[in-house]
């Protein structure tokens, strides 16, 4: 072979990707779109106005990470409900399964991935900032 | 033994076995879901069919059917299965469905079945139940809409407890569990309907959402309040013991508890409890380091018998024998002592002179095999739940005969043809002292008992005690008398059994012996189901007793100690645990004392009256968080180890003892284990037991009796004085000793002081149930909460010894009987 030939042939195929779109993601400028199924920051559902979670303890229960903490206490009702819903997002690994594991749908992960901080405290997240934004 | 076959196995089972027990037996598992072991067979969940080849392969259930000679039986068969899910489905049709939520869950037997058998989808529909939850009562909640209608709860209520609180009610598809005109629970709270029950419809309230089932570690352990020693499960998470947890195949008693061990447990993780040392500075208790404070007091640990101790029986065996040690090598005192110097002279003053031992002649496994059980005083069963599980077991299952000696009624009296003979308070022995007499003069004493030392001594004290005189001291009918005596003496196997305790001041060294004496003359003890049986009051009582830690050559008991302490010639009064102030007799005397003695130091958990008032207070562990052994009152050596961590800023009393020692100059063991080998190596008994082999199950330490006769003395009559009532103490089932008042279970069923007076009483003062009255003694005034019982007769009035608020201890002086006056 020429030796010429394999230069030209790399040439070609930048001189093809100068006029192809970029893959690049010009990040935060443009953002990436998220498939449904992404599995980001968790959230609380709601039920009316309360988190629908009902404090099974299946969630930390399942969790391999052990990042849930939840604590169970009984409302005016007698009903069940978490007075403390926390996530350790420093040490989640984002399978999922608390979801799958949550009997009365009331976990999900939404498509937020955006979870830098400065300190450490910032990344356990409560009950509040887990409830889902109305 | 029956020979069958079982799952193609050929196996062989007693004649009496079930199928389910001859399975379980051979190790072969079949489901049940309404049986229990304890209980009496009832079918009424057909978890358990199984097909027997002799009846053409119907499905019969396991649980009720007794294994017979040749059976062929097949426990899991497809069309069993199928019919097991299909109980399973019907169970589930009007099941709520609501484990998210349900305390149960993990430990439910519905759901473990139901996961089993794969049930995920039901054919049927119906309705679900909408029975009301009860969730006011502050220690069982129930809701029957999750009930399988096994009937256990009612069935262990009646059968074991004996007391009925729950049963069916209503008919049909309406069946629920209730109580009587389907009102709320007010029951002994014993929390065996909660243990048993296979599902969540009995919780304990105060267990409510604290954990998951799962997330508990178990921890066996022994229960700290009486001396019954039961075994406990402590459920522990997070370093926190949340609630107890029921294990069917613990200990003699096969998991069951009373409303002390069940329910309270809250002390040991009592924000109450003391965290750090304090040391008096200008009359105001502050905050001190331990090198400071156990300096001062070892500087303080001078002087011989100036120095004095009182210790609990709640601490360990390894602990109260260090501290003997401490008090007698490295002190040089002879004056320590525990239980107000008088709880424990029923063994070791009673016990020691007639059986020579300090210990009872029986055990509690006794019960269950005697034909004949004379309790003294009804509140045996109060004082010793547990122990009154086994008399109700007995007399219900086993027909076994009760009679009853004692000043009131009580929840005993209530068992099926149980006589009580209701005596005048405080003529307990002279009526025990008529007994003997009837056996002797009718020559029902066995052949051996004139070769008794002592026995012609006995012969003529019991001169004055006919059933005639005594039936005109004691309101006992000379007739009754004579019929327990014939009883007594003909029956094959014959139990005495009584309680003492620090409330129980008559119960002392002389009914012990007059109980013994009786033992004795008919040949009663050394066999299975006879000797006397003598309840201690606390966890270790008879531990206290075995490690030797009461006064002995010429030291000074605990009364006497506290007179030294007002004289002066002790300075130094160590208190490891106790509370003399609330539960000795005679507040003022008590106070007198702890406010003249030089230096006070006490050990304790929490800041009680008599911590208030120290010098030096040392907070220090309770059992969950230290390893030992509790000796029970039948002798049972039981080993314990630490379910919790301690908070590291406190101590063990082991350790604080063996600090001491050092400071001192001495050495300490270095571990409870080594210590409890030296006890072994040197307490009767003890022989051979170390903490290795009582890990798995406690032992027994031998009892080895020579008995003799003792003339008991009889304390002219106590009665009241005219126009008084005549004020006996003793023990409330919801407590034991003051520690209970740390349990919350305990004081949310029973949180305050009361005095239970008869109807006659009531009305002649015109006193109504919960008015508060004054009670007067010589001594002092009270202000109590009236309850008014027909068990208590006319002219005898009850209160317990354990509230700190109101002790009975301001009119109580330490006699068995106390003249008082009760006005509103
Ligand atoms: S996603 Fe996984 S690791 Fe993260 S909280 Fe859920 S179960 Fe735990
Ligand atoms: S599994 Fe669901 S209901 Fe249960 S604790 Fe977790 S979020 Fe709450
Ligand atoms: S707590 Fe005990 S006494 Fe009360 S209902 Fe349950 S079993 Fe019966
Ligand atoms: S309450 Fe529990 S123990 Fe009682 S019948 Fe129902 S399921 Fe059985
Ligand atoms: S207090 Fe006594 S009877 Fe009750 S559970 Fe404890 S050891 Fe058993
Ligand atoms: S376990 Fe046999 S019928 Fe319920």
């Amino acid at each position: 072979m020429n030796p010429i030939t394999p230069i030209i042939n790399g040439m070609a195929i930048t001189l093809k990707h100068m006029f192809m779109k970029p893959v690049t993601l010009q990040y935060p400028t443009e953002r990436p779109k998220v498939a449904a199924r992404f599995r980001g920051l968790h959230a609380l559902n709601m039920y009316h106005d309360k988190a629908k979670c009902v404090a099974c303890y299946l969630c930390p229960t399942v969790c391999p990470a052990k990042c849930i903490t939840v604590e169970a206490a009984e409302d005016a009702n007698h009903d069940k409900y978490a007075s403390v819903y926390e996530i350790d997002m420093l040490r989640c690994i984002f399978c999922g399964y608390c979801v799958e594991a949550c009997p009365v749908d009331a976990v999900k992960m939404t498509e937020t991935f955006e979870l830098a901080n400065y300190h450490r405290q910032d990344f356990i997240y409560s009950k509040e900032r887990l409830l889902e934004k109305q | 033994m029956v020979n069958l076959i079982i799952d193609d196995k050929q196996v062989t089972a007693p004649k009496t076995a079930t199928i389910y027990e001859a399975a379980k037996l051979n190790g072969i598992d079949i489901p049940i879901l309404c049986h229990d072991k304890k209980l009496k067979p009832f079918g009424a969940c057909r978890m358990c069919l199984v097909e027997v080849e002799q009846m053409k392969g119907r499905q019969i259930p396991a649980c009720t059917t007794p294994a017979t000679e040749g059976m062929i039986i097949r426990t899991s068969t497809p069309d069993i299965v199928k019919a097991r899910k299909m109980v399973l489905e019907l169970l589930l049709l009007n099941h709520p469905l609501d484990c998210p939520v349900c305390d149960k869950s993990g430990d439910c037997d519905l759901q473990n079945l139901t996961y089993e058998y794969k049930v995920n989808s039901n054919r049927f529909t119906d309705e679900k139940f909408s029975h009301e939850i009860d969730y006011n009562n502050p220690l069982i909640e129930r809701d029957m809409n999750r009930c399988v209608l096994c009937g256990k709860c009612a069935r262990i209520c009646d059968e074991i407890v004996s007391y009925g609180a729950l049963t069916f009610i209503d008919r049909g598809i309406e069946t629920k569990i209730g109580c009587e005109f389907d009102d709320g629970l007010n029951c002994e709270f014993c929390g065996s309907c909660i243990a048993v029950c296979p599902v969540g419809s009995l919780l304990a309230r105060p267990f409510k959402h604290k954990a998951r089932f799962w997330a508990m570690t178990k921890h066996p352990s022994v229960c700290g309040y009486c001396g019954t020693g039961c075994n406990l499960t402590l459920g522990v998470k997070d370093n926190k013991v949340l609630t107890t947890i029921y294990d069917e195949n613990q200990g003699f008693h096969n998991g069951q508890l009373c409303v002390r061990g069940r329910f309270g447990y809250q002390f040991i993780n009592s924000a109450k409890r003391l965290t750090t040392p304090l040391i008096k500075k200008n009359g105001k208790l502050t905050e001190a380091t331990w090198d400071e404070a156990l300096e001062l007091v070892a500087s303080r640990l001078k002087g011989g018998n100036a120095v004095a101790a009182l210790a609990t029986p709640r601490l360990t065996n390894e602990e109260l024998a260090l501290f003997k040690k401490l008090l007698v090598v490295n002190v040089g005192t002879k004056n320590f002592d525990h239980a107000a110097g008088y709880a424990h002279a029923a063994l070791t003053e009673g016990f020691a002179s007639s059986f020579g031992v300090s210990a009872s002649s029986a055990t509690i496994l006794d019960i269950q095999k005697s034909n004949l059980l004379i309790v003294i005083k009804t509140d045996a069963y109060e004082t010793h739940p547990v122990v009154g599980f086994e008399v109700n077991m007995a007399v219900k299952n086993l027909g076994t005969k009760l009679s009853i000696i004692s000043d009131k009624r009580g929840k005993l009296s209530k068992l099926p043809d149980a006589k009580t003979l209701v005596h005048f308070p405080g003529s307990e022995i002279a009526v025990l002292n008529a007994i003997a007499k009837t056996i002797l003069d009718e020559k029902l004493a066995d052949g051996s008992a004139a070769a008794i030392a002592g026995f012609a001594e006995l012969e003529k004290s019991l001169a004055g005690f006919s059933a005639e005189t005594v039936a005109g001291l004691s309101g006992i009918s000379a007739a009754e008398i004579k019929k327990l005596a014939g009883e007594y003496a003909t029956a094959d196997k014959a139990l005495i059994i009584f309680p003492v305790g620090q409330a129980y001041a008559g119960h002392a060294a002389d009914l012990a012996s007059a109980a013994a004496n009786l033992a004795i003359l008919t040949g009663k003890y050394g066999k299975e189901g006879c000797g006397v049986l003598c309840l201690s009051e606390k966890n270790n009582s008879q531990g206290a007793v075995d490690m030797g830690f009461y006064p002995q050559d010429g030291g000074l008991n605990a009364l006497q100690i506290l007179d030294a302490c007002t004289d002066g010639s002790v300075k130094t009064l160590l208190i490891a645990g106790e509370n003399p102030l609330s539960s000795y007799p005679n507040h003022n005397k008590v106070k007198a004392a702890l406010e003249a003695v030089d230096f006070l130091v006490v050990s304790e958990l929490f800041m009680t009256e008599t911590a208030a008032m120290a010098d030096v207070v040392l907070p220090v562990c309770s059992f969950a968080e230290k390893e030992g052994t509790f000796t029970s009152t039948d002798r049972r050596v039981q080993y314990f180890k630490a379910a919790i961590r301690k908070n590291i800023k406190i101590k063990s009393d082991f350790e604080l003892i063996s600090d001491l020692i050092s400071r001192l100059g001495g050495s300490a063991p270095l571990s409870p284990a080594a210590q409890f080998s030296e006890i072994a190596a040197s307490t009767p008994g003890y022989e051979g037991l170390s903490h290795v082999s009582l890990r798995k199950e406690g032992a027994f330490a031998a009892v080895s009796m020579a008995p003799v006769f003792v003339v008991p003395q009889v304390a002219a009559t106590i009665a009241a004085e005219a126009g008084k009532l005549a004020l006996v103490t003793g023990s409330a089932l919801y407590h034991s000793g003051t520690l209970s008042q740390y349990g919350e279970g305990p004081m949310h069923v029973c949180p305050e002081n009361y005095i239970e007076l008869s109807r006659t009483d009531a009305s002649a003062n015109k006193i109504v149930e919960g008015e508060v009255v004054t009670v007067s003694s010589a001594s002092g005034s009270i202000k109590l909460k009236a309850k008014v019982t027909p068990r208590m007769p006319a002219g005898v009035v009850f209160s317990p010894y354990h509230f700190s608020d109101a002790p009975i201890n301001t009119i109580w002086n330490g006699s068995p009987v106390t003249s008082v006056t009760v006005s509103k």
